[in-house]
């Protein structure tokens, strides 16, 4: 306020005028009653936990829907020993893939 | 409720960001709701009841936008800008000629007045000032705000804001001169 010049009388009644405090009344307690209801926040939990479900049923329906009788493990032996793609090495690489994007998607959100 | 006194107004707005903490907005309301209050009853011609329905409106809208808020600008400056908006908004609403320099009343009107002005408080003779003498007479005592900030609260050119006082500080001289002795 070091624009005016304190000595003018005008300002001075304006000062005064302005210094004078409005009581609150219920005010804040009116404007808190009209602000908009919360929005329920989305459990944190709620989008690791779907990720990770769609990402285990995939992998469960990989595992069953596979040519027979295959074991993940005996893929993952099977990528480990170099036996090429035999059908349970497609079926441990398919549920490693979608392990991974869910990992990803999980840290792309945390970020 | 005393720590939340002692907290600043970027502390308090930090906590409405970070977990929509209404006590904390409750703490910034109370903090500034007799200024907005009073420089909307200024601009409203002493119209109390519109003035605080405006000023609940212009903390509603301080809300919901909190999060464009800049932390470079007193927080001040940002609801009086809210209130100015709100206050101009009304206006229109009520056809009312706005911020430009060609509302200032007619001479005639003043001429009209000299008896009345003989009379006349401060507050209505703040109430015979143009819009957007009101308007920064409002800003820059009543807000307590700067020149520069006022400019900016306004939305108008700094060198506007200084016009606008000065022709509103000789309009309230000439017509509060009576009371003078």
């Amino acid at each position: 306020m070091s624009d005016y010049d304190d000595s003018d009388r005008i300002d001075r009644w304006l000062r005064e005028d302005a210094r004078r405090t409005l009581a609150d009344d219920g005010f804040s307690a009116r404007v808190l009653a009209a602000l908009p209801v919360p929005r329920p926040r989305p459990q944190a939990w709620l989008k690791p936990l779907l990720v990770i479900g769609s990402a285990a049923l995939g992998s469960a329906l990989a595992v069953l829907l596979a040519p027979g009788g295959l074991s993940v493990a005996q893929g993952f032996i099977d990528l480990a020993t170099l036996r090429g793609m035999t059908p349970a090495a497609v079926t441990g690489i398919a549920l490693s893939v979608t392990l991974l994007a869910s990992a990803l998607v999980l840290a792309l959100e945390a970020d | 409720m005393s720590s939340r006194a002692a907290s600043s107004d970027a502390e308090l707005i930090v906590a409405v960001l970070e977990s929509d903490d209404r006590a904390a907005f409750g703490e910034l309301v109370r903090r500034h709701q007799s200024k907005v209050r009073t420089v909307l009853r200024r601009l409203t011609r002493g119209d109390a009841a519109l003035a605080d329905d405006l000023a609940q409106e212009t903390f509603v809208l301080a809300w919901r936008n909190l999060r464009h808020f800049r932390f470079e600008a007193r927080f001040s400056t940002w609801i009086y800008r809210i209130a100015f908006n709100a206050w101009q908004s009304e206006a229109r609403k009520r056809r009312e000629v706005l911020l430009d320099l060609d509302d200032a009343p007619s001479a005639e009107a003043f001429e009209e007045m000299p008896d009345i002005a003989a009379r006349m408080d401060l507050e209505r003779a703040l109430a015979t000032l143009s819009d957007g003498e009101r308007a920064a007479i409002g800003a820059c005592y009543y807000a307590d705000l700067s020149h520069e900030e006022a400019a900016q609260a306004l939305g108008m050119p700094l060198g506007t804001v200084k016009t606008h006082v000065l022709r509103a500080k000789a309009k309230l001289k000439a017509l509060l001169a009576p009371k003078e002795e």
